[in-house]
């Protein structure tokens, strides 16, 4: 049996965009979110294997400096510059009349909001069984003395900013380029990246808490407890399928009727 | 094929393939992270896969998102995978965790902090949706099973680390042994000893007593969950935040 092949009508704003194909889907960036976080979260891990035992155990020693407090800092600019300009080009480049969006490019933009929510998620899998068992791990052998400790750095300073920027980042690119989105807010969207980036505020509590009164790191401790309610948030992300899905079927439709049968 | 179908067949598959990616991801990563602040000990540390509190928490706390879960995806799509696709993707990273963090990185044996099976328990709960198409049935019966068989399938990795040693004059098993050789922070009250208390005078009566108790608490945390999951899911919009 033959196939045929077909493509959504060529709109303007999908030709001239080369980050997607024919069809208005972002392939290229998909893979460049997983891949680029991938690597970058390797290159994390080898250099706290090569150096958290070797320079990472005294905060004092001026080492501790040169190979942690430096990563810190770079990173601190980093997270900084990327969410600004982040949040700031999706600002000034949001969409103005949301009422004259095509299906064609309505349904390019779901794709590129699901891309932002897969870089979202990649980073709550590095956060969660990867970068956060590696603390959990690090704080059974090694007695605390700093809150900048090794795995912290690529943890708290690393892994939570880039959760704020791919987290924020899916909710304003709905809310600048989805006409759904333009005047009101989605309640799961909100919770399920509202929750997460809350967890960051609870480090504060968790390391102040282990700082005074709670040296060890005892997993089900109560002062732990804000964690496990935030990371439940992601259950909402459910809402958020329910309703990419919903919206998609409905451009799907519309997208195909437009073609030749 | 039509060309509409065609256009129709590319454009649902990927979408297939963006969204499963973000809800594998988020999947994997949530429930590791929360069970980790929650019953992260007992699956951590073989010392404390004890007879009271080992076959109750973990089993009971991990029905979180299966069953929260199992509200979207059978309400919403009829798809009876959710707790084995999150059972599945939980054991996945647990044991990627344990090899790179717990084993490489801190240098635990890994017969030290393997952790739970529990596929075998989604696999049934899942089934029991299936079969009866009943969340009230599956709740009463599947979540039950659920609570009560941790024991059992995980019995034939457990048993040998329950052998009794006489050390020094003192009797322990052999997890104590192991925990009292890798010292860890979270030893509660630094010293820990499975099957501490009474537990050591009632006999039998201890593991089926709390894997009833498990298979209650699990039915009742599968009602809670699959409510929370369905309010968490409404589609409710707001106009100003």
């Amino acid at each position: 049996m033959s196939t045929t092949t077909a493509s959504i009508s060529p709109i303007p704003e999908i030709v001239a965009d080369e980050s997607v194909d024919e069809n208005g889907i972002p392939w290229t960036n998909y893979f460049k979110v997983i891949i680029g976080i991938a690597v970058v979260y390797s290159f994390v891990r080898v250099y706290m294997h090569a150096f958290a035992y070797t320079m990472g155990l005294d905060y004092f020693e001026p080492e501790f400096a040169t190979f942690w407090m430096s990563i810190f800092w770079l990173q601190a600019f980093v997270c900084a510059a990327a969410f600004a300009g982040a949040m700031g080009y999706l600002w000034v480049t949001r969409e103005r009349s949301p009422d004259t969006v095509t299906a064609e490019v309505e349904l390019s933009r779901y794709f590129k909001l699901i891309t932002w929510l897969v870089g979202y998620t990649a980073v709550v899998l590095i956060l969660g069984p990867l970068a956060g068992e590696s603390d959990a791990a690090w704080h059974q052998v090694v007695i605390r003395d700093t809150d900048f400790t090794p795995t912290h750095i690529s943890l708290f300073y690393l892994g939570f900013p880039a959760l704020i920027i791919f987290g924020v980042g899916s909710f304003v690119y709905a809310k600048t380029r989805l006409p759904m989105h333009a005047k009101q807010s989605l309640v799961p969207l909100g919770i399920a990246i509202g929750g997460p980036i809350l967890v960051l505020p609870t480090v504060g509590l968790n390391e102040w808490g282990h700082t005074f009164f709670y040296a060890e790191e005892l997993f089900g401790a109560p002062i732990h407890y804000g964690f496990a309610a935030l990371g439940l948030a992601l259950l909402a992300l459910g809402g958020v399928v329910v309703h990419i899905l919903l919206r998609m079927k409905d451009l799907i439709d519309e997208v195909t009727a437009e073609v030749e049968a | 094929m039509s060309k509409q179908s065609a256009l129709r067949d590319k454009l649902e598959r990927s979408t297939d393939i963006f969204l499963l990616t973000a809800v594998v991801f988020a999947v994997a990563g949530a429930t590791p992270f929360v069970m980790a602040v929650t019953m992260g000990d007992w699956e951590y540390w073989v010392d404390w896969k004890d007879r009271r509190f080992w076959p109750l928490v973990p089993i009971v706390l991990l029905i979180i998102f299966p069953a929260g879960l199992s509200a979207v995806f059978w309400t919403r799509f009829r798809l009876p995978i959710a707790c084995t696709v999150v059972v599945l993707c939980y054991s996945l990273m647990r044991w990627v965790s344990t090899y790179l963090n717990f084993h490489v990185f801190a240098g635990y044996p890994i017969s030290f902090v393997w952790p739970s099976v529990f596929i075998p328990m989604a696999i049934i709960l899942d089934c029991s949706l299936i079969i009866t198409r009943s969340v009230f049935v599956t709740g009463f019966c599947g979540a039950f099973m659920w609570g009560v068989l941790v024991y059992p399938v995980n019995w034939p990795m457990l048993a040998g680390f329950h052998e009794p040693i006489n050390y020094h004059g003192e009797m322990l098993t052999a997890a104590d042994l192991l925990g009292f050789e890798y010292i860890r922070t979270s030893l509660p009250e630094y010293v820990r000893i499975v099957e501490r208390t009474v537990l050591r005078t009632f006999g039998d009566a201890v593991t089926p007593l709390t894997a009833v108790f498990a298979g209650f608490l699990s039915v009742l945390m599968y009602y809670l969950w699959w409510l929370i999951g369905s309010k968490l899911n409404r589609q409710t919009w707001v106009k100003q935040i």
